[in-house]
């Protein structure tokens, strides 16, 4: 195996993803929080639409060769514009911000940019994610 | 201070698994779990944080008054676990926030919301 992985996929870019907020998954979701779906969509369904819809980029990408059984959500940011409504679809684009590894643990930092139809900002999630040696 | 407590179960965790399509094994069978050191299944941290936000909803006045909020999964919470979601208001628009497990030990930390 080649050493390029190991030293990071930093600064690298998804193509872009559409998503369909659908009503039955945005209920199953509502439910299994214990959110009314009465109140809209759930502010951390952003875990789908926005994490989601994006997250398997990078874990299928041959050259981040990101260990998902070693895998740990470290930290998670979500911050809104708005929050979409069912039967829209929205459009989310992933990054890999950053690519570190010490005392040897590796830590990649993953932002997604969620906009509406017409392109105006949604949502940004920021995870953290360590890989354990 | 608006609290919830929650005793997480293997049904929950299974819903939340097919209605957020994260469907990593560690968080639905427990030999594939214990393969890779942990003590069997956990929760998503995503699954504590969407109950998290449910009580931020409720502090903040509503869910989509939310703009932004953060957790930093600091604890694995296993089926049985019983855990108190609070959050308080300790700025206007501002939220701190907690999850604590039925020993005392944080399992989320650092957490904070803002609302508009």
């Amino acid at each position: 195996m080649s050493e390029a992985g190991a030293t990071g996929v930093a600064g690298r870019t998804y193509p872009p993803v559409a998503f369909e907020i659908d009503g039955e998954r945005v209920a199953a979701f509502a439910r299994a929080i214990g959110a009314d779906a009465a109140d809209g969509v759930p502010p951390t369904f952003a875990a789908v639409y926005s994490l989601g819809a994006t997250a398997p980029q990078l874990f299928g990408d041959e050259e981040a060769a990101v260990d998902f059984a070693k895998l740990l959500h470290a930290d998670q940011e979500f911050a809104w514009e708005r929050h979409p409504r069912v039967g829209e679809t929205v459009t989310s684009r992933g990054r890999v911000v950053s690519d570190t590894s010490r005392r040897g643990m590796r830590f990649l930092t993953f932002e997604t940019e969620t906009a509406g139809a017409d392109g105006s900002p949604v949502c940004r999630s920021r995870a953290l994610f360590v890989i354990r040696s | 201070m608006t609290e919830k407590r929650v005793t997480f179960t293997t049904d929950q965790i299974t819903s939340y698994a097919e209605a957020s399509g994260d469907r990593n094994p560690i968080h639905l069978d427990g030999e594939f779990a214990k393969s890779v050191g942990l003590p069997g299944v956990i929760a998503h941290g995503m699954l504590q944080m969407g109950l998290m936000a449910t009580v931020a909803a409720d502090a903040a006045g509503g869910p989509e008054r939310l703009r932004r909020l953060y957790c930093r999964f600091a604890g694995m919470v296993e089926p049985g676990d019983t855990v108190t979601f609070a959050a308080e208001t300790t700025a206007p628009g501002r939220l701190v926030l907690s999850a604590t497990n039925q020993r005392g030990e944080a399992v989320l930390t650092k957490s904070s919301a803002e609302f508009a």
